[in-house]
């Protein structure tokens, strides 16, 4: 795994932001950027060369779900690692972000351990 | 509807009909079926008239209660205006917080780094590996790690003091919005007066209210959200797992 790779954060709070980020930091991903929703992340996303994206569910503008939803079907896009750290449990969700084609899914609250695995484990398959 | 239809008056109206019908005495027939007529329609006014009154009067005592005007024009907004100061409380401390930390890290990395590169040296010279030049060299790091170890440690503790000063929003933020749950209480009171005069059925239909399954609702709350949720992240990975992740 590639402890350079461009990560990009999407959520509205810029306190689970500044969680994840420092997290990250904490597992040697120094090279992150961040976004407040789905709208500001998209031509994030289209412009920057990101290796991976984390994002929240419930957003404002446009949501988690959208997001996934748009970079699969962006060609440039559309292989890129995306993991979803969100707060939203219902069992149909977990279903339909899979279907999406979520890399992993991450419910809130959720502790640096569970980052880590989740990280590791996504990577070991693209990677492999 | 409390019209006695069996009265001596009635009864004597019934007998007349019979006997102007036996008679074959139309007109006489018809004025006594439309004086029993009338006799039914009088007891309809002044049954609706009964209830107009009750419902202009109730109505009249619903709108000029003093609560409910005031509930709506300052207590409600009053209580978004809390709860805004909720948000920026719990922003506030949660950033406060987090500057601690971030302020806090590079120190601690900073005092394990010397500290093990110290350590290793310090090995070398227990080993009897140093010699005499390298032993004073070490000793004036030592002495100047020490001296940096105390100015960061008094730094780290100003910076948990901060995290521990920062907690103080739990307390403000429950009163506050302990204030709110004081008043949605009243205004479901008063909900369910309305709800009682204008006679409509209060049964909810779970079709309608229910949610749609895919809709982000935002943390689950236990005791509260009901439906097929996961309980954790263990079960979120056997369900990924059942689809082949």
């Amino acid at each position: 795994m590639n402890k350079e790779m461009k990560i990009l954060v999407v959520d509205d709070f810029s306190t689970m932001r500044r969680i994840i980020k420092n997290l990250l930091r904490d597992l040697g991903f120094n090279n992150t950027t961040e976004a407040d929703d789905g709208l500001t992340a998209l031509p994030m996303l289209q412009k920057g060369d990101f290796d991976f994206l984390i994002t929240d569910w419930n957003m404002p503008g446009m949501q988690g779900i959208d997001l996934l939803k748009a970079v699969r079907a962006d060609e440039k896009l559309a292989t890129l690692p995306v993991m979803m750290v969100t707060a939203e449990q219902k069992r149909e969700q977990i279903v339909e972000a899979a279907q999406a084609g979520v890399n992993g899914y991450i419910v809130k609250p959720f502790t640096a351990q569970t980052l880590k695995e989740k990280i590791e484990k996504i990577f070991e398959r693209v990677d492999g | 509807m409390d019209e006695t239809l069996i009265t001596e008056d009635n009864i004597a109206r019934v007998r007349d009909l019979l006997a102007t019908m036996e008679q074959g005495d139309e007109a006489g027939a018809k004025e006594v079926l439309d004086e029993l007529a009338r006799v039914r329609e009088t007891q309809l006014y002044i049954e609706m008239g009964k209830l107009t009154r009750e419902l202009h009067d109730a109505i009249k005592s619903f709108g000029m209660d003093d609560q409910i005007a005031h509930l709506a024009e300052q207590d409600i907004p009053d209580a978004r205006a809390r709860l805004k100061y909720v948000i920026e409380m719990t922003d506030k401390a949660a950033h406060r917080t987090l500057g601690a930390v971030e302020e806090s890290l590079p120190l601690c990395e900073g005092m394990e780094d010397r500290s093990n590169e110290l350590h290793q040296e310090w090995r070398r010279f227990i080993h009897r590996e140093m010699d005499l030049k390298e032993f004073k060299e070490l000793s004036k790091r030592l002495d100047h790690f020490l001296t940096e170890n105390t100015g960061d440690a008094g730094k780290l503790r100003q910076y948990l003091n901060d995290v521990l000063m920062a907690q103080d929003y739990q307390d403000l933020t429950s009163q506050i919005i302990k204030r709110v749950i004081g008043l949605v209480e009243q205004v479901e009171g008063n909900l369910v007066n309305l709800i009682r005069l204008s006679g409509t059925n209060l049964g909810i239909h779970p079709g309608k209210t229910e949610e749609s399954e895919i809709k982000a609702t935002g943390p689950v709350v236990p005791g509260v959200d009901k439906g097929n949720l996961v309980s954790g992240q263990d079960e979120v990975d056997d369900l990924l797992s059942s689809l082949g992740f």
